[in-house]
């Protein structure tokens, strides 16, 4: 396996790229073809071309790489899409709401059987009957960190906390090696609320002073925040701390022990909790083309297929058969495929409403700032 | 009776008029129609302004929440405050740049003079995102810059240059500056050198006769210039983001936040009227300005 | 040398009174630029209350000696002293110099007021004293109720005398004046001439002015200099320079002249005999030659010195008598020229005052006539 194009980045600028690079598919003049907008080098390529060689159906294949982008998108209405692949907090509850979604036909889905149930049933915090999409890959939100950097500056750390970001004492101490934050307030603040021992969906102002003290307590230590990079900034050294996705911290991993620089990357997913996600494969409303939709589901949901997307993207998929194989280097991997008891500590999130939404994007914006 | 056609004349006329209503005026009143809506789920996400009630009556629903909230909410003003200061300073930074670019072009060698203004609108030949990505790679703490002083040995640790003021500065000014030299440029290959002669002639010591002469003649060009500057920065989304701290939270960011984080449509649109009507106050100063200079 | 008796009246003609201390003089100044000398080696005196003219065509160096003056330019080698003092190191807006310019240069920014203000305004003088002196000026250039306009408000003739009290406003050592004239159509230019040459004989301020026009360097100038090629052809009143040119160039530039070749045959104190290269004649002076004997030398004879007749039959050139035939005939009004095509080629311009109105002219076309003129018209120049 060559080194996964992995890269999972909810990165505000690439979604302005999108924006700017991707146009929406004339639907008309593809009538036949399958228009899909997924999240940017999060598919094996080999995959779409083997569909259209099944099925005859081309396919348009866009991506994003925020779910702002692919919200925007949807709300504004007659997107094109046949297929998105939206994150189940909050944006694929939240289209669901707005009717942005259409129910899945499972007649047509037989491949729907190879779910794992246990998956689909968190995801049903999202979705009550999983009626509007099915996983595609899942992962965690929690920590990555420069093991010998993490062991000179604070060898005492608790490396398996969330403390070793949130405690300010510690993030003092590690602030001289890099201390990059996710810009993306829909994923810290719930991760926030968990440390503190809160409700991770709360919208009361007390708690919400809590999370923002907390922040503004570790503000000076925080060296970047990330718009993408992670990886790069990881694997190269300049950081050695950072609030990330799964994916994206096995990622840096693999690119820091090609470097051989010495520099080794470990993931943690943080015993207090971490936010588990889940991105969904939906159909808009408005598709031009659900049935090629239905069959590109039904056609991703064979076991051979997703093992081929987990080995090029190192993201689990939800179809437990297709375990067999998955490459062992990426199923033995706690922090790609954790163990049950790890699993019992995640947790998932609900959207919260409009105005709550608002005074989070005020929190942030003030944390960012700084004041 | 017959029926007459426009003239000719009047549909010279009409041709701006239509242009600026079907691309201004239009796209200007449906964000407006947003901006008095409110905000909901759905598709779109906003409540429709006008709406048939169950006895078949039509209403008008106008939400003025929205632009009750940007003028009672210090963090709407803050913002506005804050992209106004950033645009004013970048609009001055380029100014004091560019104004010895220009005048130096201005007085150059005519053959050399085209050689010289290619070369201020060169940048442009290439993607603007890509040149602001160039800023980065001069400014990380492994960037070139930093890469440089550590290397002659000028400090030790890589200096913050990147998510700074001076990055976001740096970015603006770097981008904008051919729309200040430009229309300086006009102005001034247009002033006649003699006039400088005729002041020194008078007694005026060359700073005086700059600041006497040069200057004021060349108001025109500071004035264009500086609103082509002002203008798009206030608004400026991109170079902030990618270049400037977390602290710069400007008008552009908080309108992006309310579009897409908050998906507040209505509250974005209501954003971007009052941005609007920000700018048309300094558009119509400039016209002003432009009217009496032509005078 | 013979006097010319044309002196402006009441004017001392200090350049003839050897003890004179010279206002303005120019020493051996040289400019070049890059590869072209633009004043070579000019030496120059002018005195105080002189209205000089620099005459010369284009690229003649008499802007870059005016701008030398200025202190727009410096001179490469040489010295330019104004009232006993050295203007070398003297930066233009330090120089008691003060210059109206051919565009005028005024500022487009400014009020008619505002721009003869300036130089007031620069030199810090007190609001009273700008005032009453503005007003002073308004008043010589007759130009009062025009205090408030722009200068693309008024008319050409209007701007150059905005321009003119612009620069005397600062009662200048020294009024330096770029073609002063050469944006006036030709009756307004006239009627400035004169109103200049008032102006500057009211102040006693020294002007130089420089002018591609001879006319106008004749009829303001006390004296001239003309300009070749970055040297000075010659200096002197403009009679002087009209009626005794040093050079085949000053001839034919001042004026017309008609130019011929010969070899010095005899000379003696009253005068000298030249015999025609280019004819069976001979010119006779009754100035002393400037070569000796057998020494090739150019002749010049104006044209309204010369006398034309019907040739009697049979009777051909001799001294101071040339015969052509007349092949054209241009009618100025004031006067007529012919132009008398001589046997061996060459033609000779002839002018003769228009007397009588329209009367039948005793001369027509192809008639055959004798050209001739008194040994005083004979100018001797040196080759």
């Amino acid at each position: 396996m060559t080194p996964a194009p992995t890269a999972r980045r909810r990165c505000l600028l690439g979604g302005l790229a999108a924006v700017l690079l991707t146009l929406p598919p004339l639907a008309a003049a593809q009538a036949q073809a399958l228009n899909v907008f997924n999240w940017n080098d999060y598919i094996d390529p080999a995959v779409v071309e083997r569909f259209t060689r099944e099925t005859g159906i081309a396919v348009r294949y866009d991506v994003f790489d925020s779910l702002e982008t692919l919200e925007a998108k949807l709300l504004a209405g007659r997107s094109g899409y046949d297929i998105v692949v939206p994150t189940n907090e909050p944006s694929f509850s939240r289209l669901i709401a707005a009717g942005a979604l259409q129910p899945i036909d499972r007649a047509q889905v037989p491949n729907w059987a190879n779910l794992d149930p246990v998956l689909m049933k968190q995801l049903e915090t999202s979705d009550p009957g999983n009626r509007h999409g099915a996983i595609y890959l899942w992962g965690t939100i929690g920590l990555a960190y420069n093991v010998g950097r993490v062991r000179e500056l604070a060898p005492d750390a608790p490396t398996d906390s969330w403390r070793l970001l949130f405690d300010p004492t510690l993030a003092r101490r590690l602030a001289p090696c890099g201390i990059v934050m996710m810009d993306s307030q829909i994923d810290v603040i719930p991760s926030v609320l968990r440390y503190l021992g809160l409700n991770v969906n709360s919208t009361a102002e007390a708690d919400l002073r809590r999370v923002e003290q907390t922040l503004m307590g570790i503000r000076p230590h925080i060296r970047t925040f990330a718009s993408g990079g992670v990886i790069e900034l990881l694997a190269s050294g300049q950081a050695c701390l950072a609030f990330t996705y799964s994916g994206d911290a096995i990622q840096a991993a693999d690119r820091a022990r090609e470097a051989g620089r010495g520099v080794d990357i470990r993931y943690v997913a943080p015993k207090e909790g971490a936010q588990l996600w889940f991105d969904v494969l939906a159909i808009p409303r408005d598709a031009p083309n659900p049935n090629a939709a239905h069959r590109f589901i039904n056609f991703l949901l064979q076991p051979d297929v997703m093992a081929a997307i987990t080995n090029t993207v190192h993201y689990p998929n939800a179809v437990p058969a297709s375990k067999p194989m998955v490459e062992e280097a990426i199923k033995n991997d706690r922090n790609v495929y954790p163990t049950e008891e790890d699993f019992a500590r995640f947790f998932t999130v609900t959207a919260v409403p409009q105005a709550a939404e608002r005074a989070r994007s005020r929190l942030w914006a003030r944390f960012k700032a700084g004041r | 009776m017959r029926l007459r056609l426009p003239s000719g004349r009047t549909l010279v006329l009409a041709l701006p008029f239509l242009w600026l209503s079907l691309f201004f005026l239009a796209p200007f009143l449906i964000v407006a129609k947003i901006a008095l809506s409110e905000a909901a789920l759905g598709i779109p996400p906003y409540a429709p302004v006008l709406r048939w009630t169950d006895e078949g009556v039509l209403t008008v629903v106008l939400n003025l929440g929205n632009l009750a909230t940007l003028f009672s909410d210090p963090f709407y003003f803050d913002a506005y405050l804050r992209s106004l200061r950033v645009a004013a300073i970048s609009g001055l930074l380029c100014l004091v740049i560019g104004y010895p670019m220009a005048y130096a072009i201005a007085r150059a060698p005519e053959h050399r003079r085209n050689l010289l203004l290619m070369l201020v609108v060169l940048p442009f030949w290439t993607s603007f995102l890509l040149r602001v990505m160039a800023w980065i790679g001069l400014l990380a703490d492994n960037g070139v810059i930093n890469n440089l002083l550590l290397a002659a040995g000028v400090i030790s640790q890589p200096i913050q240059l990147l998510y700074t003021d001076f990055a976001l500065y740096a970015g603006i000014v770097y981008c904008y500056l051919p729309f200040m030299v430009l229309p300086l440029y006009a102005t001034l290959s247009k002033f006649d050198p003699v006039l400088i002669e005729a002041a020194a002639d008078l007694g005026a010591r060359p700073w005086r006769a700059f600041l006497t002469i040069t200057l004021p003649l060349s108001l025109p060009g500071i004035i264009a210039g500086f609103m082509l500057v002002f203008i798009p920065a206030v608004g400026e989304f991109v170079i902030p983001e990618l270049l400037g701290g977390p602290g710069a939270q400007l008008i552009g960011r908080v309108l992006w936040m309310e579009f897409f984080t908050n998906r507040d449509w209505p509250m974005a649109a209501a954003l971007a009227m009052v941005l609007l009507l920000l700018l048309v106050i300094p558009i119509a100063w400039f016209q002003h300005m432009q009217g009496r200079a032509s005078r | 040398m013979q006097q010319a008796n044309i002196a402006r009246p009441g004017s001392a003609e200090p350049w003839r009174d050897p003890e004179a201390e010279p206002y303005v003089r120019v020493i051996n100044v040289t400019k070049r630029f890059g590869a072209t000398v633009a004043v070579d080696d000019v030496s120059l005196d002018i005195y105080r209350g002189e209205l000089f003219a620099l005459l010369g065509g284009s690229g003649s160096g008499k802007t870059t000696l005016l701008r030398m003056l200025a202190g727009f330019e410096r001179p490469d080698s040489g010295r330019i002293m104004l009232d006993g003092q050295d203007m070398a190191d003297v930066p233009p807006y330090e120089r008691p110099v003060n210059m109206m310019f051919q565009s005028y240069a005024l500022f487009p920014h400014m009020s008619v007021e505002q721009n003869i203000a300036f130089g007031l305004k620069m030199d810090g003088l007190p609001r009273s004293e700008i005032r009453d002196r503005v007003a002073a000026m308004l008043e010589l250039v007759q130009l009062k109720g025009f205090e408030k306009r722009r200068p693309h408000e008024l008319s050409g003739g209007q701007r150059q005398r905005v321009a003119l009290a612009r620069s005397l406003v600062k009662q200048p050592k020294l009024l330096l004046l770029d073609e002063p004239l050469g944006a006036l159509d030709k009756n307004l230019r006239e009627q400035t001439q004169f109103e200049l040459v008032t102006i500057q004989e009211k102040l006693g301020i020294t002007f130089i002015m420089v002018t591609h026009d001879q006319e106008e360097a004749m009829t303001m100038a006390t004296r001239l200099a003309v300009m070749n090629h970055g040297y000075l052809a010659q200096v002197g009143t403009p009679a002087e320079v009209y009626e005794y040119p040093q050079s085949r160039f000053v001839a034919e530039f001042l004026g017309t002249a008609n130019v011929f070749e010969g070899l010095i045959k005899a000379e003696g104190p009253t005068g000298a005999l030249i015999e025609s290269t280019e004819f069976d004649a001979f010119f006779q002076s009754d100035t002393d030659p400037p070569k000796p004997e057998g020494a090739r030398v150019f002749v010049a004879v104006r044209p309204e010195k010369m006398r034309i007749r019907r040739a009697d039959v049979g009777e051909n050139a001799g001294t101071n008598r040339l015969v052509g035939t007349v092949r054209d005939i241009a009618y100025y009004g004031d006067f007529f020229m012919f132009v008398v095509a001589l046997p061996e080629g060459k033609s000779i311009r002839v002018s003769r005052p228009n007397l009588a109105r329209l009367t039948e002219l005793p001369i027509t076309w192809d008639d055959r006539v004798a050209v001739e003129w008194e040994p005083f018209a004979t100018v001797v120049l040196p080759e």
